[in-house]
């Protein structure tokens, strides 16, 4: 073998390590970037036990990976609504005169069971409601647990704050389905933002969007 | 003693060659610890290759337990795929954390492998793959489905149905 032949061999070899040796470097080039928007949930649980759950979710993993999963009423990304559900409610016709209206509050019920708001601004749908009855089942245990302190009652505070844009991409599918994938990507062109904030006795839950890949 | 050290360089090399294309897809490791007395503990590491090999071999099998494998995972099989295919993305990243006062569960990936932790009271488990191995394997499943199918794989396994049932 001569000195030309075995310099070239020598190369090839080395070339081939470095190939092998750098693949999975490679692979990991195609990482998301920075800018990517995450779905972030985090339950705390007010029990003795303290549970904490935090999910995040890449919100164009969930657009790929959603369509994928086809059981029970969900298929292609899409949920099937029974007709029996919106039974003489035209959700379209509903959403359609909330957008084309001016921002305000729409409606606001109060009762001795619950408070609730719905209220549009700046292109942003609130939904507010304050369940009165959880305070009163809280203050009736700590009655009942004679002797025993029980903690101050919390009520039960649900906040959701959706973009108009998100509830039109939801509802255009069909008139019996929620499209999750369109509504995902109008989450995900809209930034950061708060979803739904839910806090009662037991749990605080938290969901909302950032570009952050973890929840602190 | 020239013709020693190029046999000695030869093997060297293919050695070398040999250990780099095993181990270029990374390690799988698996690390399970039971505290309580006689519990067991398992810790075993198989390079990811491995997995790749041992699945083309199976199509060799005349039993073809790949086909088996895939028809059973064939409904979880997109999204397997599609979940595999994104996590890819995701070299380092946090996807799911549960503490209580018993037990931290935790999903994430590290440097391209997808870690699973949990640390009980009387439990430890840890579960490192490679994503790229993830892929790999969704990706023979589904020929191993599609070449069941084609192949009549129900029509070869299907319980005969006598007259009398």
């Amino acid at each position: 073998m001569n000195l030309s032949t075995r310099g070239f061999l020598k190369a090839a070899a080395t070339l081939a390590l470095a190939l092998f040796a750098l693949a999975p470097a490679a692979s990991l080039a195609q990482a998301a970037t920075d800018t990517d928007q995450w779905i972030h949930i985090r339950v705390t649980s007010r029990d003795a036990k303290g549970e904490v759950v935090r999910i995040n979710v890449p919100i164009e993993m969930a657009e790929k990976v959603l369509p994928a999963i086809n059981k029970d009423r969900l298929h292609d990304g899409k949920v099937r609504i029974e007709s029996g559900q919106v039974k003489d409610v035209d959700l379209r016709a509903i959403l359609d005169a909330v957008r084309t209206a001016k921002d305000g509050e729409y409606v606001t019920v109060q009762s001795n069971e619950n408070n609730v708001r719905v209220s549009k601004s700046n292109g942003m749908l609130y939904i507010i409601v304050t369940d009165k009855e959880h305070v009163k089942k809280a203050a009736a245990k700590e009655d009942s647990a004679k002797g025993e302190k029980a903690s101050a009652p919390v009520e039960s505070k649900v906040e959701i704050k959706v973009p108009i844009k998100v509830v039109d991409a939801l509802l255009s599918a069909g008139k019996d389905e929620l499209d999750l994938v369109a509504a995902l990507r109008a989450l995900s062109a809209h930034g950061d933002t708060e979803l739904v904030t839910v806090k009662d006795a037991e749990n605080d839950v938290h969901i909302w969007i950032d570009s952050k890949n973890s929840t602190e | 003693m020239l013709v020693l050290a190029k046999v000695a360089l030869g093997l060297g090399a293919t050695l070398a060659m040999t250990t780099a294309y095993v181990f270029h897809e990374g390690v799988i490791r698996v690390d399970v610890d039971e505290s309580r007395p006689g519990g067991s503990h398992v810790h075993f590491w198989v390079p990811a290759t491995a997995v790749s090999a041992g699945m083309r071999v199976a199509r060799l099998a005349p039993q073809h337990p790949l086909e088996l494998a895939a028809e059973q995972a064939k409904p979880y099989l997109p999204v397997f795929r599609a979940l595999a295919k994104e996590l890819q993305k995701y070299p380092n990243a946090e996807f799911i954390d549960v503490t209580d006062e018993e037990q931290h569960m935790h999903i994430g990936t590290v440097n391209g492998k997808l870690h699973i932790d949990v640390v009980g009271d009387d439990k430890t488990v840890h579960v490192q793959v490679p994503v790229e191995t993830l892929m790999d394997v969704a990706g023979r499943l589904e020929d191993a489905s599609r070449s069941a199918r084609a192949e009549g794989w129900h029509a070869r396994h299907a319980k005969p149905v006598f007259a009398s049932e």
